[in-house]
């Protein structure tokens, strides 16, 4: 394969090995091939054991400048340090997705005046969405993908096919140097070193006077390990975008009404919504009487299936039961996929329907009660002897800038009811009826007046609720976020592989010794990817046991400790 | 190895494209998910005045006229009789006006109609689904779909005879 | 006496072991020369002492953590005090098993302070014991909090063997322009620590003359429905006010020095009421820093890296150099696992997403990102050394902003950790 491109001539060594272009030390025997590279001194470049590159070529086309580009630790470098800088600059202000509603133009100068409002010019106040940053983080991408593949696949190659003679040079440039003059018979002394070897867990070669030991390879995997989880983990994110993966929206949940959650086929109900606050028991004293602090947000929450008439909305859809969990903030509920987190609270009571009975105020005399809904209430009502049938209904009962009766929103804060009423001792046409159930609109908009207007000076019907047990109403509004995110569990497992990557690659050190015993003379050569340290000390430990005795300083043999 | 180095490059070169591409194309033309001008207009299911259940697909081929309001919102109750003046003046050449009535109840909505002497058809969004599906956040907004489902307009606040008129004729011819 | 007592006095038990082990450290460097016996014993002897007595100050700092947790029902990293003292003690962990590989008796004297001042740092924060809200019950609590101190801890011994290096390579007698550029550098760094220490002195000194002054400011805020809502701020300065609140009253003035108002009020732009109190210490913190800076060079009446620089006389830079990569290659898979992805699953669980770009999370990021360009810069030749140790000492600052700034200066979902 290789005599097809063209032949440079130094790459061939004179071990008679021919090296790929790029090549800094010889695949076999580790020689320099560079000239200059020989003649200096000073520690070898080890780096992926000076093999070439596979993006290394004379020669580059696009394909390859551009492979070449994201195949440099240089350019990685910019890349994170680039991100970096963004990421920094998103915090400065809040981003736009941390307000849930915002007019983002108006927002950052109001809040922040000019400075916020160049801010959001520049976009940052959506840093992490803009096309630059989304961008650095694809090219990260890319880099992570082809420095890696660049690396792996001759570093396996270079590790798989190691030599154990190695070029004197080899061994007395590395960081870890020992030449000792030794008298003993070199193939002997060199078996000796087997045992203690093995022992601090070394595998052993030997080929005739010259050993090679090495340990602990897994670690150089290390960082290709972490890459490939990164990458995991970035695809990961990004197929949570991908449609019907991903659901995230903020429901409102009525005490007591199974609520439908849009796009899916389940219904929620809260049966209970609860908060609790420290009482001042609790409470360190500095704060007794100044702070509250909430102990317990918690949604006793009633998960059903739609089993049948779903879609139609002229039918009511027949649910089933499939789960139940009292939501809490870090206990949210989950099924198949969907959960339901508690995000936020109402304490406002909703009237849902009251059951007023008619009384005769002239008698005393009451009537049956009768369920008026504030949602969808019947049309007509038997009291007694009285029919009344509904006219008009209001939920927020106000008046339009032309003074009529209308509803302020659809929300049922003060709900209003005009009823015709039928029956013994009224006019033939019905008597009018105005009906406030809340105590305190019945005040506030003077339903008295009203009806005394509406039917007269002989008006002797009012509709009374007689017992608060008569009264229906939600005591509170849970509001939960409901999720569904397919891809979470890619996102997790790139993650874990991260982080096994980490503790192979920085908890454990490929460690390699080679030496030769020649002319009376023991050359040791050492190297490892992180500590030096430990290093030194382990060859010193292993050197002792066949009673060569070594300072450990001796062995450094300088420069930076990589 | 050596031979199939090139297309594997380019294969892995054009992987990242595409992902990268994708990724960019989503952060950045990606938006909200609600429908815009010259998207589809959602599909929705939904409970008419007159008891049946409506949806979008029963009007294709003709332009619709989607008019989401509230009993309670003012503006909504204003345009009402130009809604009414335009869906008498168009009906006969397929234009339909749809009014979604958005959370409210059955009884609200009769009477509603009736106040406002309104007779285009009117369907009931009790549970919001078509609100959320078309993005719609304040009353009124009318959605403007011609013949062949796609949006040609999305008008946010009341509308007056005139503009109605305009986008009305802009969506029966072209 | 209840746990939470024993609590907070084995707690002051440990700061002085810690202070003592300080002394000790140094006492086995410095008195090396002048000690009469051979310098080589004369630290072995005093470093073991040290050695014990930062040990025995550590065991302190555990019972004081466990006695804590026992009183307080719940485990003490839940507000900015607990945080600080707990991150103190991480650091003398990180200290320890550090030492335990290097042996360096000289790493004591630079790595122990570091813990000291974290821990004084912490006595800024009011002690006393919060009831947690339901957001912060859970299980990762203790996981998320833990293990991303610890692995910050290591980046603090980092910190502290990068400036050892720097302080042992940079040639304080040269007058080169680059070496010149080095000594700034080295200065400012220590300068920097020294303002840290002015800031905690200015605290306790005038907390401990139980100083106050209170601004109050009223804004009235205009709501959408057109009603003017007026809500009145207070804000106590513990510390005498050289810059009053933008736009503020004063409420009461206690006078400093014959000092009776404010000398100024703070820049518009700066429009909370805190915002003032924050920038008042910060002047403050800046004031008793260079008065401390200026006294000690009367004192020894040379740069205070030159003054530094013999003590580290003997010390095998490359040492150095290894310790501080050694020291963030073991912090970094445990800071990645706490600090990001247990951050992730918590989040996941708490809020349902597993990010946010909320500002801790984003600095958590940036932590992390910039010690992946250190680890990636090892790699290059000509970034040993030198510009190693300078992104060791960079990154730490990094981690503090992190840790403090971010809930000082920037408001997120963390800010309940208790700032003031």
């Amino acid at each position: 394969m290789t005599s097809k491109e063209p032949l440079v001539s130094n790459t061939k060594c004179e071990c008679g090995h021919q090296n790929p272009v790029g090549t800094v030390l010889c695949e076999a025997c580790g020689k320099p091939l560079d000239e200059k590279e020989l003649g200096a001194e000073g520690n070898l470049e080890m780096r992926y054991d000076g093999v070439a590159r596979r993006s290394q070529r004379v020669n580059p086309g696009l394909i390859d400048r551009v492979w070449n580009f994201f195949s440099s630790v240089k350019i990685a470098i910019y890349l994170i340090v680039l991100t970096l800088l963004g990421s920094m600059l998103g915090t400065i202000f809040p981003q736009e997705s941390t307000f849930l509603n915002i007019d983002a133009s108006t927002y950052y100068k109001e809040t922040y005046g000019r400075a916020g409002n160049i801010y959001y010019k520049l976009g940052l106040s959506h840093t992490y969405e803009s096309w630059w940053f989304v961008t650095l983080l694809v090219m990260i991408g890319a880099s992570l993908v082809i420095c890696s593949l660049d690396r792996v696949l001759p570093l396996y190659k270079a590790l798989t096919r190691q030599k154990v003679r190695k070029h004197r040079q080899f061994l007395t440039r590395q960081k870890a140097v020992l030449v000792t003059p030794l008298t003993a018979e070199p193939e002997a002394w060199v078996a000796g070193l087997i045992e203690p070897l093995k022992k601090k867990g070394y595998r052993v070669k030997i080929d005739g006077s010259a050993l090679l030991a090495e340990k602990h390879r897994f670690s150089r995997w290390g960082p290709y390990v972490i890459h490939i989880g990164l990458i995991i983990f970035l695809l990961a994110v990004l197929a949570r975008g991908l449609p019907g993966l991903n659901m995230d929206q903020h429901l409102a949940f009525q005490q007591g009404e199974a609520t439908r959650i849009p796009d899916t086929t389940y219904y929620l109900k809260n049966e209970q919504f609860t908060v609790e606050f420290y009482s001042d028991e609790e409470m360190p004293e500095e704060f007794r009487g100044k702070k509250v602090l909430p102990k317990l947000y918690e949604t006793k929450a009633v998960l059903y299936e739609c089993t049948a008439d779903c879609t139609d909305p002229s039918r009511e859809p027949q649910l089933s039961e499939v789960t139940s969990h009292d939501i809490r903030v870090n206990s949210p509920l989950s099924y198949k996929g969907l959960k339901a987190y508690q995000f936020d609270y109402d304490l406002t009571p909703v009237l849902r329907s009251v059951q007023p009975v008619l009384v005769n105020t002239a008698t005393g005399e009451g009537y049956s009660k009768f369920r008026l809904d504030m949602k969808n209430p019947e049309r007509t009502f038997q009291s007694g002897p009285y029919t009344l049938s509904l006219k008009e209904k209001y939920m927020d009962f106000g008046l339009n800038d032309e003074g009529q009766p209308a509803s302020k929103s659809p929300y049922p804060n003060a709900p209003a009811f005009l009823f015709l009423i039928t029956g013994p001792g009224l006019p033939e046409e019905g008597q009018q009826y105005f009906y406030f159930p809340k105590q305190l609109d019945k005040e506030q908009f003077q339903q008295q007046a009203i009806n005394d207007r509406l039917g007269g000076s002989g008006r002797f019907l009012e509709l009374e609720v007689q017992d608060m047990s008569d009264v229906d109403f939600a005591a509170s509004t849970s509001y939960l976020n409901i999720r569904i995110d397919r891809a979470m569990p890619f996102v997790w497992v790139g993650a874990g592989i991260v982080m096994l990557g980490l503790i192979l690659g920085f908890y454990w050190q490929h460690r390699r010794i080679w030496l030769r015993v020649e002319d009376g003379e023991l050359v040791l050569g050492g190297h490892t990817n992180k500590n030096w340290f430990g290093f030194r000390r382990e060859i010193v430990a292993i050197l002792q046991k066949v009673d060569l005795i070594v300072d450990e300083k001796s062995l450094d043999n300088g420069g930076g400790l990589a | 190895m050596g031979k199939a180095r090139k297309p594997i490059q380019i294969v892995i070169l054009f992987l990242i494209l595409l992902l990268g591409g994708y990724a960019i194309g989503t952060s950045v033309f990606g938006g909200d998910g609600k429908p815009h001008e010259g998207s589809k207009a959602p599909s929705f299911e939904l409970l008419g005045l007159d008891g049946l259940t409506h949806t979008l697909d029963e009007y294709m081929g003709q332009p619709v006229v989607l008019n989401f309001w509230g009993s309670w919102c003012g503006p909504c109750v204003k345009e009402m009789p130009a809604l009414q003046a335009q869906y008498e003046k168009w009906k006969d050449e397929g234009v339909v006006v749809v009014g979604v009535n958005v959370g409210e109840d059955q009884m609200t909505v009769e009477n509603f109609v009736k106040l406002v002497d309104i007779n285009f058809p009117v369907i009931m969004d009790t549970g919001r689904d078509a609100v959320r599906s078309y993005g719609v956040s304040p009353l009124p907004t009318t959605v403007f779909i011609d013949g062949k489902g796609k949006v040609d307009s999305i008008h946010i606040g009341q509308l007056d005879l005139d503009s109605l008129e305009a986008q009305i004729g802009k969506l029966v011819d072209p | 006496m209840s746990l939470l007592d024993f609590s907070s006095d084995v707690f002051i038990v440990a700061f002085f072991l810690y202070s003592g082990a300080f002394m000790l450290y140094t006492i086995a460097i410095m008195g090396r020369r002048w000690s009469g016996r051979k310098p080589e014993e004369h630290t072995a002897r005093f470093g073991k002492i040290a050695f014990i007595a930062s040990s025995l100050g550590l065991i302190c700092h555990f019972a004081y953590f466990i006695t804590r947790w026992m009183g307080s029902g719940h485990i003490p990293v839940s507000n900015m005090y607990e945080f600080m003292t707990f991150l103190s003690m991480m650091i003398m962990v990180a200290f320890t098993v550090i030492f335990a590989i290097y042996r360096k008796i000289i790493l004591g004297v630079f790595a122990v302070p570091v813990s000291i001042i974290v821990m004084a740092y912490a006595a800024v924060f009011p002690q006393e014991v919060q009831p947690l809200i339901p957001s912060l019950k859970s299980i990762y609590l203790n996981i998320h909090v833990t293990l991303a101190a610890l692995g910050e801890s290591f980046f603090a011994v980092g910190f502290a063997a990068g400036l050892m290096y720097l302080l042992r390579t940079v040639n304080f007698d040269s007058t080169a322009r680059s070496d010149r550029k080095q000594q700034r550098l080295v200065e400012f760094t220590l300068f920097s620590i020294i303002v840290i220490i002015g800031f905690l002195g200015s605290v306790f000194a005038f907390r401990g003359a139980g100083y106050e002054s209170v601004f109050v400011r009223s804004d009235v805020t205009i709501d959408s429905a057109g009603q003017g809502d007026s809500t009145i701020e207070k804000v106590s300065y513990k510390m005498p006010p050289i810059v009053a609140p933008y736009q503020s009253e004063t409420e009461h003035f206690q006078p400093f020095l014959g000092i009776k108002e404010p000398l100024f009020e703070a820049p518009s732009w700066m429009n909370g009421v805190n915002a003032g109190r924050k920038f008042n210490t910060v002047i403050w913190s800046l004031l008793s820093g260079l008065i401390l800076y200026g006294i000690l060079r009367l004192i020894i009446r040379k740069p205070l890296g030159k003054a530094i620089h013999p003590v580290l006389d003997g010390i095998d830079e490359n040492d150095l150099d290894e310790i501080t990569y050694r020291a963030i290659a073991i912090g970094f898979p445990i800071f990645t696992l706490g600090a990001l992805i247990f951050a992730m699953i918590w989040a996941q669980i708490a809020w349902g997403r597993f990010w946010g770009w909320d500002p801790k999370e984003v600095w958590a990021l940036v932590t992390w990102l910039f010690y992946s360009a250190y680890l990636h810069l090892r790699l290059a030749r000509g970034w040993q050394g030198r510009r190693s140790a300078w992104l060791a000492v960079l990154g730490f600052l990094v981690v503090m902003f992190t840790l403090v700034g971010v809930n000082l200066v920037i408001a997120g979902l963390h800010s309940y950790a208790g700032t003031d």
